[in-house]
């Protein structure tokens, strides 16, 4: 039991915090320019009542609260109490810096876990003031899109740019290291993965490459066009083609400098005594290893008087295309972008509809929906092979695969974000059949859609996919199962468990072998420091116990002993069984919804959510709702929201 | 608007790539040492297994019985242990205020013998690495300043206490801010190491064209480094610090070839004694057994050392997260086994991990020792070093952190003894392995105060 407290933090991945650096000045003044400039001052002044508010909630109510109760131990002084210092939050409470430590505090206070047990304890209500404070903080954040430092494209985004430009195959970037996007290291580059770009750049200029002495090769001609003669012709013929492959490859129009660097690969080639084509091939090559290939950067100079700007249109169809397509954007959207009208609302609603109508749009299950479900990792986390035989390969694919068309299903049917909990269908094939009982029915490899009649199946929660991806190799894990359904569809924050747990007492071994997994996890709860948090993680488990670590369902442990997937939540609502719990998780479509919102938003940025980012969702969140929280309308919001279409500039010209 | 007179200024040096400096490489190390007997230099190589020991298995009973009567951690290492050093009483890094984050922080802090800053601790911000700094001094002078290898991918996973994930998978940082990526492949290994295009992998053939390509690149790099905001440059120099190290990784392959001619035609002395041994032969197995995949690891990186393509490695034989051992009858996660509650099961399970891990440690360095170097064995002339983040990975204590040295470091470090009551830190002891290895330090890893001056007899 104790082992799944340790555990805990192994498993699951959350956008929420893969962030990238984030720079800290911002400025006031930009905000109420913005404003201004945008027409929107009646918001303006809302937003500056409710700042005023919130700074008045905090000096009156909630400073009291944390002097009380907080600061005595957790203060500006060496070595600070688990690292938790309030002072400087107290001087700045608005401060993006201590979004997360609001967050946490906030979490721990609620479930009752901080203060510790021996230290003064808060009144409900002094509680309730921490807790209503987490609606209020945003209200102290100035203006901001946050900043979109130029990004490195993650492995798949360049092994799929690279075949959209030379056609070559997705596996020619097999090699780089893997990597999950929206995390925060993935902007960095060494020395191997440069050596590895230009070797993948020298597999690309064979595969198109025609031998010597042979005619081009179609590609070929298409890149290069049909060679002039003379030198100063062909010198001439590279520039320009220089330029073509700039534009598509650096995804917007290079600037001369730009084009003159390449033209210099050109003549390196030339002085090496290669011929023609193979000089345009160093030019490519060029062109494969530049940062303006590797990254996404800007099409201009930015003012260096402006602190808050949109996008160009170049990085915005970029951005979009990355997001939904992981690839590069298409003629139609650099054709767009030529004419600066991407970036209107209506223009960049259509284009999101087009990408996301198109099989392509598959990329944002593979790069947000299964690191959101937590099923990307299946096909290398352990089962063991004596209990569970069945988990092959094709087994575990088959799981991915379900959890890929049920939510492909709600994008391009564009349902409600409630199916994800109660939806009545969903994909199968033979093998995955199994799992449910149905393999009479279902024959064949190939996945296809089934109407579900039994209500304790559809929907992620009785999803054999994310109900493996929540369990141990040879069991359950009613926490792990507790802190998915908290934490990846009701987005709540579970604080995690305390560095070293305590050992429960240590009672007659032969005893707890006998127990059942249920009986064994409530022993958390005979230990108050346990207690805390398991009373609201475990029973959410409980009541999918009927399932097995694979998703099986079962009403007999392997010790035989019934199940009880009896429960109780927070609230007060009990359930009985899958089907009960489902409904009433349905009961909470904002909480859902905006979960997603916040998920989407934050892979979309590559950042954290933090400061202004609330109160942009809270705007979202209106046109969500009232369209019924349909998800592309949760798509649009993000694509159109303010912070994906803006960002934030540091001046740079103090730099040296 | 950004015509650049750099690049007209570059485009007019005869052959391109003239511009490159080569620091250090004649002056020091590769000096001509014709009429003196070559001496080998010292290598430095790191390996890691992440949560710690069962203390009572691991540690000899005492200094005296230390040859006699091997622990069951060392039992692999009986043959060799005169060549080993052992000391208790290293303490880690104290983690406050990340208490609630040992794993992220046993191998970021192995190497650093530093905490990451906790005002940015979403982000890279620790302290370079002794391994790197190591690099920094001997690397110049091979084909690879470092070789960073992993039996895991160093993949995505939650953190703890808000740090940045690269905590829990790396140990090796060039600077503060730039965390070093391990290579997972065995192929890619070997062909980075010798140049070789072998079927299945990819690597860099890496030709002196390419030199001034990315010569060319990184003009053009800089230019589009001036138009960016601040935040942005930041991000560039990355890249550009990745361009020049190719170059001169290119650079370091060329001096080689011209110093192999030299030593062909006879105007050069050789580096190598006649009775040398021959490189190793590598053979990539087909399965995936750990502990073939793991001496396959140790293999390259002996043959590494011994062909002098690199003088420093550090190997990640295993990350906090997700490691089982299915060779040795149980498929438990290590990490929820070193949670063992006094569990005898869990204990011996523990036990058996820990001495995998020290036996492929064990194969590595009964190999080096059965290589002649010079007058020697490969291994007198390397400083090997096996440990964990942990003390035990049942309550995180980093008291007495697991070490083994191997290797007599070329003549700096005395072999065959145990010291039971050492007192010191884990920045000592980088402090004094960097020393060991002739690593001029103008300042100490980390938390370092002193050197162990009893490493060395």
């Amino acid at each position: 039991m104790i082992e799944e407290s340790g555990n805990l933090f192994l498993d699951f991945p959350d956008p929420r915090h893969c962030d990238r650096p984030k720079g800290v000045s911002r400025s006031r003044a930009f905000c109420f320019l913005f404003c201004l400039a945008t027409g929107a001052l009646g918001q303006a002044i809302d937003h500056e009542a409710r700042k005023a508010e919130a700074e008045a909630y905090f000096r009156g109510s909630v400073t009291p609260v944390i002097k009380t109760y907080c600061t005595p131990c957790h203060q500006n002084r060496r070595p600070t109490r688990a690292g938790v210092n309030f002072d400087p939050a107290l001087k700045a409470p608005g401060h993006a810096a201590f979004t997360e430590q609001w967050k946490r505090s906030a979490a721990r206070v609620k479930a009752h876990d901080m203060p510790p047990k021996e230290a003064p304890q808060p009144s409900e209500a002094e509680r309730q003031v921490i807790i209503d404070w987490m609606g209020k903080v945003k209200y102290l954040s100035p203006q901001d899109p946050g900043p979109f430092v130029i990004r490195r494209l993650t492995k798949t985004e360049y092994a799929n740019t690279l075949h959209d430009l030379f056609g070559v195959p997705t596996s020619i970037a097999d090699s780089l290291p893997d990597e999950v996007s929206g995390e925060g290291y993935l902007n960095s580059l060494s020395p191997l993965q440069l050596e590895q770009y230009l070797a993948i750049a020298d597999k690309v200029v064979q595969r198109i490459a025609a031998p010597r002495g042979a005619p081009p090769t179609t590609i070929e001609r298409r890149l290069f066009g049909t060679a002039p003669e003379g030198p100063a012709r062909r010198r001439a013929a590279a520039r320009e083609i220089a330029r073509g492959l700039a534009r598509k490859a650096y995804r917007r129009p290079p600037t001369e400098a730009e084009v003159d660097v390449l033209v210099a690969a050109y003549d390196l080639a030339g002085r090496s005594k290669q011929s023609y084509q193979q000089s345009l091939h160093l030019m490519l090559k060029a062109v494969l290893v530049s940062p303006q290939f590797l990254f996404i950067t800007p099409a201009g100079e930015a003012n260096p008087s402006s602190g808050l700007v949109r996008l160009d249109d170049y990085q915005l169809a970029s951005r979009l295309s990355y997001l939904l397509w992981a690839s590069m954007p298409d003629d139609q959207l650099l054709g767009l972008a030529d004419r600066g009208a991407l970036h209107e609302p209506e223009v960049l609603k259509a284009q999101t509809k087009r990408l996301l109508d198109h099989p392509r749009s598959r990329a944002l299950f593979d790069g947000f929906g299964a690191q959101w479900l937590g099923v990307g990792a299946l096909a290398k986390q352990v089962f063991d092979p004596a209990v569970f035989p069945q988990m092959k390969p094709a087994l575990r694919a088959a799981m991915y695969d379900e959890a890929r068309l049920f939510f492909e299903s709600i994008l391009r049917e564009d349902k409600s974000v409630l199916r994800f909990v109660d939806g009545d269908y969903t994909y199968l094939n033979q093998s995955l059949a199994a799992v449910y009982g149905l393999d009479k029915v279902v024959r064949g490899p190939a996945m296809r859609r089934i109407q579900l009649r039994d209500p304790n199946r559809g929907g992620l929660l009785g999803m054999p996919g994310i109900l493996a991806a929540t369990s141990f190799p040879n069991r359950t894990s009613p926490v792990k199962r507790g802190v998915w359904v908290l934490e990846q569809l009701l987005g709540e924050h579970v604080p995690a468990a305390p560095p070293n747990v305590p050992a429960l007492d240590q009672q007659d071994r032969a005893a707890i072998s006998r127990l059942t997994t249920r009986q064994r996890t409530e022993l958390h709860r005979t230990n108050p420091v346990c207690a805390n948090c398991h009373q609201i993680l475990d029973p959410i488990g409980f009541g999918l116990e009927n399932f097995d670590a694979i998703g099986q369902w079962r009403t007999q442990e392997s010790n035989g002993e019934r199940i009880d997937a009896a429960g109780q939540l927070p609230g007060g609502q009990s359930f009985s069984s899958p089907k009960d719990l489902k409904g009433i998780l349905a009961g909470r479509a904002n909480d859902i919804s905006r979960n997603l919102v916040e998920r989407l938003l934050a892979y979309a940025l590559g950042r954290r959510l933090e400061g202004y980012d609330e109160i942009v969702v809270d705007k979202m969140m209106e046109g969500i709702a009232a369209d019924d929280h349909r998800m592309r309308s949760i798509v649009n919001a993000v694509v159109t929201s303010y912070p994906f279409t803006h960002r934030r500039i540091e001046d740079n010209r103090r730099q040296p | 608007m950004m015509q650049s007179k750099r690049l007209n200024r570059r485009a007019c040096l005869k052959g391109l790539g003239v511009s490159l400096g080569l620091p250090l490489l004649e002056t020091m190390g590769w000096a001509d040492t014709k009429g003196q007997p070559y001496k080998p230099p010292v290598r430095l190589g790191f390996m890691y297994m992440p949560h710690g020991v069962i203390m009572e298995q691991f540690w000899p009973a005492s200094a005296e019985s230390y040859l006699s009567a091997a622990s069951h951690a060392l039992q692999p290492l009986k043959p060799v242990l005169d060549q080993c050093l052992m000391m208790k009483g290293i303490s880690g890094v104290p983690i406050s205020p990340f208490n609630g984050a040992p794993h992220a922080l046993e191998l970021s802090t192995w190497l650093t013998a530093t905490l990451p800053a906790a005002d940015k601790r979403n982000q890279i911000s620790i302290a370079i690495s002794a391994d790197q700094i190591a690099a920094n001094h001997i690397g110049s002078f091979t084909i690879l300043p470092s070789l960073e290898l992993a039996t895991m991918p160093q993949t995505w996973k939650e953190n703890q206490e808000g740090l940045n994930e690269a905590y829990y998978s790396h140990c090796s940082f060039r600077s503060p801010t730039q965390a070093v990526p391990a290579e997972v492949n065995p192929r890619n290994v070997l062909n980075r190491l010798f140049q070789k295009q072998g079927a299945g992998g990819q690597s860099a053939q890496l030709k002196p064209l390419d030199r001034s390509l990315l010569d060319i690149v990184l003009g053009g790099a800089r230019e589009l480094r001036r138009s960016l905001p601040v935040s942005d440059q930041r991000k560039l120099d990355e890249y550009l610090d990745s361009v020049r190290s190719v170059e001169r990784r290119i650079a370091a392959v060329e001096h080689r070839q011209k110093e192999a001619a030299l030593e062909k035609a006879g105007q050069r002395a050789s580096k190598r004694y006649d009775t040398d041994s021959a490189p190793i032969e590598i053979k990539i197995p087909e399965g995936d057994k750990r502990s073939e995949y793991m001496q396959i690891m140790c293999d390259l990186n002996i043959l590494a050392f011994q062909t002098d393509t690199t003088r420093v490695s550090t190997y990640i034989g295993s990350t906090p997260n997700g490691a089982s051992y299915p060779e040795l009858g149980f498929n438990d996660q290590h990490h929820s086994q070193t949670h063992h509650q006094g569990d005898s099961e869990k204990i011996r399970k523990v036990a058996a991990i820990v001495q995998f891990n020290v036996a492929q440690f064990a194969y590595m360095v009964k190999k080096m020792h059965g290589l002649r170097e010079a007058d020697g064995t490969l291994l007198d002339n390397c400083i090997m070093m096996w440990g964990s983040g942990l003390e035990d990975g049942m309550h995180h204590e980093r008291e007495n952190l697991p070490f083994i040295l191997a290797g007599k470091g070329g003549g700096a470090i005395q072999t065959g003894r145990f010291l039971p009551d050492t007192k010191g830190n884990q920045g000592d002891l980088l402090t004094t392995l960097l020393a060991c290895a002739g690593i001029p330090n103008d300042r100490p890893v980390g938390i370092a105060t002193k050197q162990l001056n009893e490493i060395r007899g």
